[in-house]
């Protein structure tokens, strides 16, 4: 028997003339229904309803008697004193005031996947510096290096020197001022000082000044040495 | 035949029919944004709402107050209505939860553990303070219904629900509802049959 399948009635069994086929027990359960709701039995209950009443007058009088009860039922009177109706409507309308008709999350839903994109592009962008050199293929670095070490902007361009109580950020692309500054002279591009400990720029990167032969610094003129003050200065500042 | 004219016609009684839900217009609107569509919900079943939590609490002021709280639950939530059940089941639905709620958070109040179906219209006991009243044999013959048939039972002719309605309220099929119906009224027959037995 299935779930929705109407119990036996106590004591109710398959009468004469009655198909047994169309469930007798089943038919006969609607007829409840039947007498308080017609209209809401279906085509099938409804025909094996009246099938019944018709054939079997047990079922007629059992119908009446039902219709019976269900008439003293809905002539109960509610019970209890209803309330004031207007002032339980103010009530609820007080209640209820400040309540938002939707939730937040139904008050726009454009926006919730603009916003969701919006919010996973601004944490790719937070995350690119420390994420991307982990997820960059190998193939890729290796291919990238050789071009950074071609890059004249690369690290190497900027030496950074120690000259007059100061460090010096020196552009040896500059080198062109350079020559100019000191005149004529033919001034080499060494490595740096290698008596200054505070800066130590890699050996195979060009200086400014040669560090082994300062012979060239007794030949400088007076203006050679006010053009390199005033060039100092001016890389100081 | 008598029985068969006399069950058609009940085919005009247009609260207990199903066809299409009058209130789901109202809660469309609602959902669109207009507050006023839910005071009509109110206006038009607060009436139901307060008989079903007086069942339930036994009581017209705490019946009123699970009234007031089981619309501001429903406000809160009608915004969510997808419409598979009428808006009036559901928001008896909420009714008897909230009475249900209520029941257990007063349940030291009360004079005796209540049953979570205990659907009565009135205190058995003091209804056979008055066996010779009909109606209040009627009353203490529906508590002793088993629960699922009373709660069937009241939910239709009380509430005027229809079978879909009742059967969505007591959670079970329209087919189980209805036979379930049929035995309720058989029983209460037989109650009351035997309450004039000598």
């Amino acid at each position: 028997m299935s779930r929705d399948r109407a119990p036996r009635a106590p004591g109710a069994t398959p009468r004469d003339g009655v198909p047994p086929a169309a469930g007798a027990s089943d038919d006969r359960a609607l007829l409840g229904a039947y007498v308080d709701g017609v209209a809401e039995l279906t085509p099938d209950e409804r025909r094996a309803a009246e099938a019944r009443l018709v054939s079997d007058p047990a079922a007629r009088a059992e119908a009446d008697a039902l219709r019976g009860i269900v008439d003293q039922l809905r002539a109960l009177p509610p019970a209890g004193d209803e309330p004031d109706w207007s002032a339980m409507e103010r009530a609820i309308r007080r209640a209820v005031d400040g309540v938002p008709v939707r939730p937040w999350w139904r008050l726009g839903r454009w926006w919730i996947p603009a916003l969701t994109c919006a919010t996973a592009a601004a944490v790719l962008v937070a995350a690119w510096p420390s994420v991307a050199p982990e997820h960059t293929p190998p193939q890729d670095r290796a291919a990238r290096a050789p071009q950074e070490d071609r890059d004249p902007d690369a690290a190497g361009a900027i030496v950074p020197l120690w000259l007059a109580g100061g460090e010096v950020e020196v552009d040896v692309a500059a080198a062109s001022d350079v020559g100019s500054m000191f005149g004529d002279l033919d001034v080499g591009l060494e490595p740096a000082a290698e008596d200054n400990d505070e800066v130590a720029p890699p050996a195979a990167e060009p200086g400014l000044l040669p560090a082994g032969d300062l012979a060239w610094v007794d030949r400088l003129d007076d203006a050679a040495l006010e053009r390199a003050e005033h060039w100092l200065a001016g890389r100081k500042g | 035949m008598e029985s068969l004219a006399a069950g058609l016609h009940l085919l005009d009684r247009p609260q207990a029919v199903t066809q299409a839900d009058p209130d789901l217009e109202l809660a469309e609107r609602f959902q669109g944004g207009d507050r006023t569509a839910f005071d009509a919900l109110v206006r038009r079943h607060q009436k139901g709402m307060w008989r079903l939590s007086r069942r339930y609490v036994k009581s017209d002021a705490d019946a009123a107050d699970v009234t007031q709280l089981a619309f501001v639950r429903a406000f809160r939530g009608l915004a969510a209505f997808r419409g598979t059940a009428t808006v009036r089941s559901w928001l008896y639905r909420i009714a008897i939860n909230c009475a249900l709620s209520w029941l257990r958070d007063h349940r030291r109040e009360q004079p005796a553990e209540i049953p979570e179906d205990a659907l009565t219209e009135d205190n058995p006991a003091v209804a056979q303070l008055s066996a010779g009243d009909d109606r209040a044999r009627l009353r203490a013959a529906i508590a002793k219904l088993p629960p699922k048939q009373k709660l069937v039972l009241e939910l239709r002719v009380f509430d005027d629900l229809s079978f879909r309605e009742v059967a969505d309220l007591a959670e079970c099929s329209e087919n189980t509802a209805k036979v379930n119906f049929h035995y309720a009224v058989k029983r209460l027959r037989d109650i009351l049959g035997a309450d004039h037995e000598p």
